[in-house]
């Protein structure tokens, strides 16, 4: 009813058919980002800046908090539920420190783009630059959460070995899979608010079925039929190829089998694509759910 | 195509109106994404068609609602059109807001840099405007306090002297000159007389005929979504206050 009333009068101009000019589509996605991978760096120093900025203890918090984490984890499971694993401090820290990383990254990830939603309105970016910059001070965080595994390591007398030198290559892997799951999060909180309650809660039934505060080893031989379909959902879990990554050369000192790496990667590299995929499919209307 | 031109070409952007506004995953699931089925479209655009040359001014004018931000936008690229096409070529300075990105814990030192990095440059790039940058916004060693401790005034400063120093092609400005006190108003309309005789493509929204004809020659004229002029100032001028009026004399536009 409006529409006809909109016809156009005479005097306005009228649409014209002319050819657009070749070579002017917009670049593709990846090329976009990649054109902005300063302003990422820039905005992974400001999230530490500001995150840190008000604190006595500032940088330090990084290194206490998963210290703090694992103090609890290390009385429940020492004193009141006796584990059998020496060294167990450092088995925790191990397995906590990439979890705190995934978790923590999706967590705060998934609202980057609701949360910048002013520059989003305003200024033409590609949206993937808010949740990757999470995941960038993610994993400056888990860098430097590293430094009091080392101490625990040292006091506890756990051995330093050669295998240490697997981990670069497991933050790598780690924090493609954290980008990608990312990036699928975030763009579906924009949609929907209530992911976020959801993958809160998800999360913490994930910490509990993914070998994070326990290891495979661990498991009896149960026969009963939910223990299998435990076990079918641990060969599934990412978490059970990602985690080795870290606690491998760590705990046991040995490299992570290949296998366990090559699932590992498979995983990381697909969440990633598939995250990439959605979110930049779906980001031209971001705009209209803000 | 040359740097600062813009080609318009038969342009929408249309929006999904909800009957039931749906946010959560909960409700969605609850009525079974009832609402995308029932969802209207509305057009904020539509037909619209501008050529713009590089070097041209053009002022667009409208009542609220008519869909100048949404154009503005459109030119910008941070909104995609849902029918037709919108091509640039060159960079954009979009000061649809001045200040947009500052982040207010961040001092201004910080905000100039991050500023630059969401305009596409480098610290590299950015650390050789710096000094004009602070010397244009008139802030002095305010400069290395926190924004949020700043006043309107020199917060629209230190956006409008960021924005004028990126080298753009094309320039948006969206009523920003109505920041700020009347010196640096000023200043800010000389900058961007100094744009146009520099051959900066050039498009304002505005609500004051005074300003529009100081700075372009050249208006269009959108109502409810439509253009429904195009072409000199004064004549664009006479054409909204046509519309403003109410139902105008032609029978296309009684609603």
């Amino acid at each position: 009813m409006i529409e006809a009333a909109q016809e156009t009068r005479p005097d306005a101009v009228a649409p014209q058919a002319q050819p657009l000019p070749q070579g002017t589509r917009r670049p593709p996605r990846i090329v976009e980002v990649w054109r902005f991978r300063q302003l990422v760096a820039l905005l992974v120093v400001r999230e530490l800046k500001v995150r840190y900025k008000r604190s006595v203890l500032g940088l330090l918090w990084t290194m206490l908090n998963p210290l703090l984490l694992m103090v609890v984890y290390a009385v429940v499971f020492t004193t009141i539920l006796p584990a059998a694993q020496p060294n167990f401090a450092v088995f925790l820290l191990a397995g906590l420190l990439p979890w705190l990383y995934f978790s923590t990254a999706l967590m705060q990830g998934l609202m980057s783009v609701l949360v910048n939603q002013e520059l989003v309105r305003k200024i033409r970016l590609p949206h993937a630059v808010f949740p990757l910059s999470v995941v960038g001070s993610n994993l400056v965080n888990f860098t430097l959460s590293l430094v009091p595994l080392f101490a625990m390591m040292a006091a506890l007398r756990q051995p330093f070995t050669p295998a240490l030198l697997f981990l670069p290559a497991a933050a790598v892997i780690l924090t493609l899979f954290c980008a990608g799951v990312t990036l699928l999060f975030a763009t579906a909180t924009v949609f929907f608010r209530d992911v976020r309650h959801l993958t809160e809660v998800l999360l913490q039934m994930l910490l509990y079925l993914s070998p994070v505060l326990y290891d495979l080893k661990q498991l009896g031989a149960h026969q009963s039929w939910w223990f299998q379909l435990f076990r079918l959902e641990l060969r599934v879990n990412p978490l059970s190829y990602l985690i080795p990554l870290v606690r491998d050369p760590v705990y046991y000192g040995r490299l992570p089998s290949v296998p366990t790496v090559a699932v590992a990667l498979l995983w990381a590299s697909g969440a990633l694509l598939v995250g990439f995929a959605v979110f930049t499919r779906l980001e031209p209307r971001h705009i209209h759910h803000l | 195509m040359r740097d600062g031109q813009i080609i318009l070409q038969d342009v929408g952007v249309g929006y999904r109106i909800y009957r039931e506004k749906v946010s959560t995953l909960k409700e969605a699931v609850a009525n079974r994404f009832r609402h995308l089925r029932t969802a209207e479209k509305f057009w904020a655009l539509r037909h619209v068609s501008l050529q713009i040359p590089p070097g041209d001014a053009i002022a667009l004018v409208g009542h609220n609602g008519s869909g100048k931000s949404t154009l503005l936008k459109t030119i910008a690229g941070v909104l995609e059109p849902s029918e037709g096409a919108a091509v640039t070529q060159g960079r954009i300075s979009p000061m649809i807001e001045l200040g947009a990105g500052f982040d207010p814990e961040l001092s201004g030192r910080d905000n100039v840099y991050l500023n630059g990095a969401l305009l596409g440059f480098s610290h590299k790039q950015m650390a050789a405007k710096f000094q004009r940058i602070v010397d244009f916004s008139e802030l002095g060693d305010f400069i290395d306090l926190p924004v949020k401790n700043y006043s309107s005034g020199m917060y629209a400063r230190l956006g409008f002297a960021i924005a004028q120093d990126v080298e753009p092609d094309i320039l948006i400005v969206d009523e920003v000159l109505a920041v700020g006190d009347e010196r640096f108003q000023e200043k800010c309309k000389r900058r961007i007389q100094d744009f146009r005789a520099a051959g900066i493509t050039f498009v304002f929204v505005s609500h004051s005929l005074s300003v529009a004809r100081e700075l372009c020659p050249r208006a269009a004229v959108l109502h409810h979504g439509r253009l429904a002029f195009d072409g000199p100032t004064d004549a664009a001028w006479e054409r909204y206050r046509e519309l403003e009026r109410g139902p105008a004399p032609g029978p296309v536009f009684q609603a």
